[in-house]
């Protein structure tokens, strides 16, 4: 059959599949544009990303898609521009599992599934180096008499940079008296699962998890990223008494209970980057801010895109694990926004985050500007006394390469 | 289910085929000897390379330092460079005739697209692009690591009933074997009947793409963004080295090196015998690229730089005076 020049015929079966993977949520949106407008592709690159016609082929046909729907950084900024509430990320992870089948899928993303799968973690290290970042902490392990579980995650475990966040945050809870443990063998959250776009797969990461987690009696959980908190929060399950909630939340009420207290000047001013996952995915704007403000002598600044308008840092949707080219990177951007604050600390919430940040700001040459997670300016607030461990002296007295709870600070 | 051209019963040995260019064996063929030696060693049966080109010698007597207990070699002219048809009409009849258990290829080009052929004309079963090969404990059977991940499906793909089993292997997987020169085997050539009427290419012209493969390095000198641009020194360090330089991302992305050199976590993966990291400062993201060095050698101004953490020899120095020694001493002892 031979169709007049410019006349696309729609292929039943591919229609199937798309409305299914997407499960019909493409439907309601109608076709305005507001997503291309401002997704920010467009600022690094010279053709913006056409989300609407992604999600215009999601409600027709199968094919078409392309490279486009491997950048998406499901930073959710175009979700909460959508007049019609269509949850665009969710529609471009559904095309992402239909590319699996079709087996067009970015060089990378198969040897991060690999390395979940073989060694619980997408960072390719092994299982046996995962309490390494507590090396002389004598964290406890978990059990049910425990205020929270502290919920490490693969990123914070493994990554040099990152562990440092987890040490601030031990040197937190500990300074508020809080009990808490950490799972021996601590299973990934399957963040970077879902986001590769293996649903199946994720459903047995999912499973295996909640069975665990159940055994162990884990109620309250205190994770370091955003990204397990989101899984946690909107992917897992609810189990009876499960309250997953991110650190700047739980600090801020630790804060607020009188618990954690902040005694030493940190002077000096500091903007904040409000992650994706945890400001336009959980609404949680209010409790990093509140922490930093409670530290003595710390000025906030706000940079020019902050809460519901911020800028993703660019590794949001599974895009740690494939190359952005330089310059076309967020981040970049993110570093320009905190150079015009005048600030000497560019504070956040979240893991990935700081890797890219912090990376953009070496290529950028910011030397003046300090990447840092809140925890580890909070830990330089904490008075002397209460710091119960020489290790995480913000000062010193670490052994070598243990990762300092707070390095190159001023 | 149609039976393969040879049954299991008439089926012995291990063969891994020895892919080459211009005489001098692919980076795969060698890491599938080393882990062919492996495989054959737990079997307790012989090694075997089939070998198939023009002017080959080398290549055959190479193979046998890696590990080979046996090269089958198939020479002529038709089958200097790679065709199609050519090499699959040769190694189909090869096979045959000797009728191999196993038979493992590198997944390059023209591996994947040779393996296919003869699967088909063999009427056996193929594991493409594996990232791992084991023996199956009870059965003895060949299992293949398939990392595909596609539709949800992660796989150890078996093939039970048809020989030879056969398995396209992914480069850079396994480690390169040090050669062993005084090592014995026995090269013997096979006949070939090939015409110039089968072969439906013609090759009119070869270009080569004259990039570096910083995977197939042995020596890799890598530098950051401590090298503030200038890599002459880690060129030349390199060079004298019998080595190739490679970089961090931030080295890349400030355009003072090529793409093509970027290791880490969304660049290459390497495995070389040395490395010598100069003004990195070790982000896991980097440090992913060289874990599966077998000498990982850092100089950082920063006695605190993470990169310390992952080295087995630590120099806490600028870098550039320490190269210059070094280079100065290697020149030295030159003639
Ligand atoms: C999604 C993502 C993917 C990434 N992928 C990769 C990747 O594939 N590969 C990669 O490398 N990075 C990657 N990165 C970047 C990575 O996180 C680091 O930012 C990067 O590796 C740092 O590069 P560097 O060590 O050269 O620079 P720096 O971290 O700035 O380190 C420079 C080092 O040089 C030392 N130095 C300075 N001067 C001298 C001197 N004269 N002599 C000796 N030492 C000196 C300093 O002490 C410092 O330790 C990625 C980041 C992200 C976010
Ligand atoms: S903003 Fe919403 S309604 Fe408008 S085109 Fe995008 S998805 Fe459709
Ligand atoms: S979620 Fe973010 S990156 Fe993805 S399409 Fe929307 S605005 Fe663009």
């Amino acid at each position: 059959m031979s169709e007049p020049a410019g006349v696309r015929v729609l292929d039943d079966f591919a229609w199937d599949e798309v409305w299914g993977a997407a499960k019909g949520a493409a439907a309601p949106c109608f076709q305005c544009g507001v997503c291309t407008a401002v997704c920010p592709w467009g600022l690094v690159q010279k053709e913006p990303v056409n989300v609407r016609r992604l999600i215009r082929l999601a409600q027709l046909d199968a094919d078409g898609w392309g490279e486009a729907i491997w950048l998406c950084t499901t930073c959710a900024l175009c979700e909460v521009r959508c007049p019609r509430g269509v949850p665009v990320s969710e529609i471009i992870l559904a095309l992402r599992r239909l590319a699996w089948e079709r087996r067009s899928v970015p060089k990378g993303l198969p040897t991060m599934l690999w390395a979940v799968h073989w060694d619980g973690n997408p960072w390719d290290q092994p299982p046996s180096q995962r309490q390494a970042w507590a090396k002389g902490l004598d964290l406890q392990p978990f059990t049910p008499e425990h205020e929270v579980l502290f919920y490490v995650g693969c990123t914070a475990a493994y990554d040099r940079r990152s562990q440092k966040i987890a040490r601030s945050l031990v040197a937190l809870l500990r300074a508020a008296g809080v009990s808490f443990g950490i799972l021996a063998d601590e299973p990934c959250c399957g963040e970077s699962v879902r986001t590769a776009g293996q649903e199946g797969y994720l459903a047995e990461v999912v499973a295996a998890n909640v069975r665990r987690f159940e055994e162990a009696g884990v109620r309250k959980l205190v994770a370091v990223s955003p990204h397990c908190l989101d899984m946690f929060r909107s992917h897992y399950p609810p189990w009876d008494g499960f309250r997953p909630l991110h650190y700047t939340e739980y600090l801020a009420e630790l804060l607020d209970a009188g618990r954690l207290r902040f005694t030493r000047e940190v002077r000096g001013t500091v903007a904040y980057h409000d992650p994706c996952y945890l400001g336009r995915r959980h609404g949680i704007y209010d409790p990093p801010r509140r922490l930093l403000a409670a530290i003595p002598g710390l000025m906030l600044a706000e940079l020019p895109a902050a809460r519901e308008d911020a800028l993703c840092c660019g590794g949001g949707g599974g895009r740690m694990w494939l190359e952005t080219h330089a310059g076309e990177r967020f981040g970049d951007l993110r570093i320009r926004e905190a150079l015009g604050t005048g600030a000497e600390w560019l504070a956040t919430s979240c893991p990935f985050c700081i890797l890219c940040l912090e990376d953009s700001a070496k290529v950028l040459g910011a030397e003046r500007l300090k990447v840092v997670d809140v925890t580890e300016l909070a830990v330089r607030a904490l008075g002397e006394a209460s710091l119960p461990h020489p290790a995480l002296s913000p000062t010193g007295g670490e052994e070598k390469g243990e990762g300092a709870p707070v390095r190159g600070a001023p | 289910m149609i039976p393969s051209a040879y049954s299991p019963e008439a089926a012995r040995g291990l063969w891994v085929f020895l892919e080459q260019e211009g005489g001098q064996l692919e980076g795969v063929a060698l890491e599938l000897l080393g882990k062919g030696r492996e495989l054959a060693q737990a079997r307790g049966v012989p090694l075997t390379g089939l070998l198939l080109g023009q002017g080959v010698e080398g290549a055959a007597r190479q193979a046998i330092a890696h590990g080979a207990d046996h090269v089958l070699v198939a020479e002529d002219p038709l089958l200097a460079p790679y065709t199609t048809d050519a090499y699959a009409n040769v190694a189909t009849q090869i096979v045959l005739d000797r009728k191999p258990e196993t038979l493992l290829l590198g997944a390059t080009p023209n591996g994947r697209d040779l393996a296919g052929r003869l699967a088909v004309r063999l009427r056996t079963g193929l594991t493409a692009d594996c990232t791992g090969l084991a023996w199956e404990g009870d059965t003895g059977l060949l299992l293949g690591e398939v990392s595909g991940f596609g539709g949800g499906v992660m796989a150890s793909i078996k093939c039970a009933r048809h020989r030879p089993q056969m398995a396209t292997v992914r480069p850079g997987i396994f480690p390169l074997p040090s050669p062993d020169p005084e090592r014995a085997g026995r090269i013997e050539l096979v006949p070939v009947s090939l015409e110039a009427g089968e072969i439906r290419t013609e090759i009119l012209e070869r270009v080569r793409h004259e990039g570096v493969d910083i995977t197939r390095a042995k020596v890799l000198v890598a530098g950051g963004r401590g090298v503030k641009g200038d890599f002459g020194p880690l060129t030349e360090f390199a060079r004298l080295l019998g080595g190739e330089v490679g970089a961090s991302r931030i080295a890349c992305d400030l355009g003072w090196i090529g793409r093509d050199r970027q290791i880490g976590q969304t660049g290459f993966v390497t495995r070389p015998k040395l490395v010598v990291v100069c003004g990195i400062s070790g982000a896991t993201q980097f440090t992913v690229g060289i874990k599966a060095a077998g000498l990982i050698v850092a100089i950082n101004s920063d006695p605190e730089a993470p990169i310390f953490e992952e080295a087995d020899l630590c120099v806490v120095d600028d870098l550039f005076p320490i190269l210059e020694a070094l280079i100065a001493e290697l020149k030295r002892g030159m003639p």
